[in-house]
Order: structure tokens, then sequence, then C-alpha cells
């Protein structure tokens, strides 16, 4: 009777991560890789041990990973990042039209005011993220293979423009309320970043290749 | 001869660890002998980088192994080096003789 090697699992979220940074030719090899290191040191220095090892190889090769993709097709990249910064641009104007234009139909002011509340305020910011959403699936599109780096840079970018805007507000104001903004902004470039994994993971299974388990 | 045919520095370890392991080079073998002799830990990210870039080159070949069952079913990326790459570590190691042919390093720089 002969014994199988034992495989443990790695992290789930790591091994997440490193198939959305990775292209689809890379994913394969670089998971085996760092399975079979991660299931040896396990083995010989425990568990925990191992995990730290596979968190902190993610980390790096991720780095690695967003890097070579933005040498390799930087203009492209650009491109996919100034056009969803103008994108958004162009939508997020037509947020708070279209939900008063939803308030003034059924007319939920006259006849659900609670409801009307809600849509004025976090409706709005409910439709914010939503549109970014849309910006992220929409610049992972223009970014085949480069599709998270691009939407992260993006994210980036609008979450450092939220930091200083709200730092800017405080400081002429006085206002610190203004800094619980942030959370919402934060919320819209992780939904940027969303965007980008749902079109990475689509085309990551439209293209796989069954494996021999 | 431009600056295309010398290697960078990591690219350089690269080839010298495919060139010791022979037909036992992929990401993990590789990985782990620069570590066993540069004492610097590596990123397989990073060994992939460079692989991916001394391929478009032409320094490096690859070929998918068959799939094991210590790696999830998952198949080996085997690498070796080409003539062209050979070449380039010759060149390259060449090229670093000189520059130091004559210098004590040890006494006159530490």
């Amino acid at each position: 009777m002969t014994s199988q090697p034992q495989i443990v699992q790695p992290p789930r979220v790591a091994v997440r991560l490193v198939n959305l940074f990775s292209s689809d030719k890379e994913a394969e090899t670089i998971e085996g890789d760092l399975l079979e290191e991660y299931t040896h040191i396990a083995s010989k220095r425990g568990a925990s041990f191992a995990r730290r090892w596979y968190w902190r190889q993610t980390a790096k090769t991720i780095a690695h990973l967003a890097g070579t993709a933005y040498r390799t097709a930087p203009w492209s990249t650009t491109s996919a990042i100034v056009g969803g910064f103008l994108l958004r641009r162009l939508t997020a104007r037509f947020v708070e039209p279209a939900i008063f234009a939803v308030i003034d139909r059924y007319q939920i002011f006259e006849h659900h005011f609670s409801t009307y509340r809600f849509l004025a305020s976090t409706g709005i910011d409910i439709g914010h993220i939503l549109v970014f959403l849309f910006v992220g699936w929409v610049v992972a599109l223009g970014a085949k293979g480069r599709e998270m780096v691009a939407t992260m840079t993006l994210g980036l970018i609008f979450g450092a423009m939220a930091v200083i805007a709200v730092l800017v507000m405080v400081s002429r104001t006085g206002d610190g309320a203004f800094l619980w903004r942030l959370t919402w902004y934060f919320a819209d470039s992780f939904a940027l970043v969303i965007g980008g994994a749902i079109v990475r993971t689509h085309r990551s299974a439209a293209t796989a290749r069954p494996s021999i388990a | 001869m431009s600056g295309r045919d010398y290697l960078g520095e990591f690219e350089h370890i690269i080839v010298l660890a495919l060139l010791r392991l022979e037909d036992r080079a992929y990401g993990v073998t590789v990985r782990q002998e620069i570590e066993l002799r540069t004492h610097r830990e590596v990123s397989i990210g990073a060994v992939y980088a460079t692989l991916n870039r001394l391929e478009t080159k032409g320094f490096v070949k690859s070929h998918c192994g068959d799939p094991t069952p210590e790696r999830g079913g998952r198949s080996k990326r085997f690498f070796r080096v080409t003539a062209k790459g050979v070449s380039a570590v010759n060149r390259t190691q060449r090229a670093l003789q000189s520059m130091t042919e004559g210098l004590d390093l040890v006494r006159s720089y530490s």
C-alpha cells in the first residue's frame, strides 16, 4: 500500500490574490510551486510558520507581478487608467439626477418619507459605489491581462484624491465629521477593484483547463 | 554589442542557478538554490518575472512537466539555458572580471 503525500491547504485568500495578479499561463505553475514548498515547510516547521511564509511570498510575488504587468505594457495600462478616470467623471454626474428622478417618479417624498431620506443620503453613496463598480469592470475589460494592476492603480488615485479633498475640507471648516466620508470614498475605490477582480475571475474561468487532482 | 547582450544582476544569478541545476531547474529549485547560495530571501514572483524576461530575450527556454500530486495536480515549468544565454553569461562574467581586475577590493575598500 502506498501513501499519498499529505497536502496542507495554504491560506485561501493568499492563493486567490496570487491567482488574480498572475496571468493564466503563470497561475498554475506559481500556485503549484508555492503549494509544493508550503507543504514541505509545514511538515518541517509547522503550519503557522508555513502560513507566515506563504503570506510573505504572496505579498512579494504580487508586488513583482504588478510591476512586471505595468512594465510590459505601460501605454495600454495607462490608457485604461486614464479612460477609467474620465469615465467615472462622466458617469458620476448622473447618480443624483437618476435617484431624484426615481423619487419623483414614484412620489416617494410624499408617501414614504423614511425611504426618501435613505435614498437622498445613503442611496446617493450607494449609487456612487455602483458607478465605481461599473468603471472598474470597464477598465478591466480594456486592460486584458493587467486587470488588477489597472483597477488598483485607479483605486489608489481616487483614494488619494479623496484623502486630500477631505483633509482640505476639515482644515477649512474645522469639522472633523468630514473624516467619516472617507469610509464611503474608500468603499468607492474598493468597488473599483472588485469590478476588476470580477472580470479577472471570469477570464481565468473561461481559459482554465481541467487539472488532474 | 548593446546593453541587451549583458545580463542584469538578478538575471545573472538566475542563469547561473539554471546552469547548476541542469534538468532539475523549475521555480522551487531555482528559488531554493539562490537562497542557499546567496543567503537572500527571494520570492517566487521575482524568479518568474526574471525567467519570463530571459525567455523573451531568448536566453532561456521552458517546457511544462507532468502534473504531480504534491503540487495539487499542477505541472512544473522546467527551464534550461540556451546557447545565446550561455554566451550572455560568459560575456557578463568577462566584463565583471575585466572591471575588477587589479582591484584589491578587500584591502582597499573594506
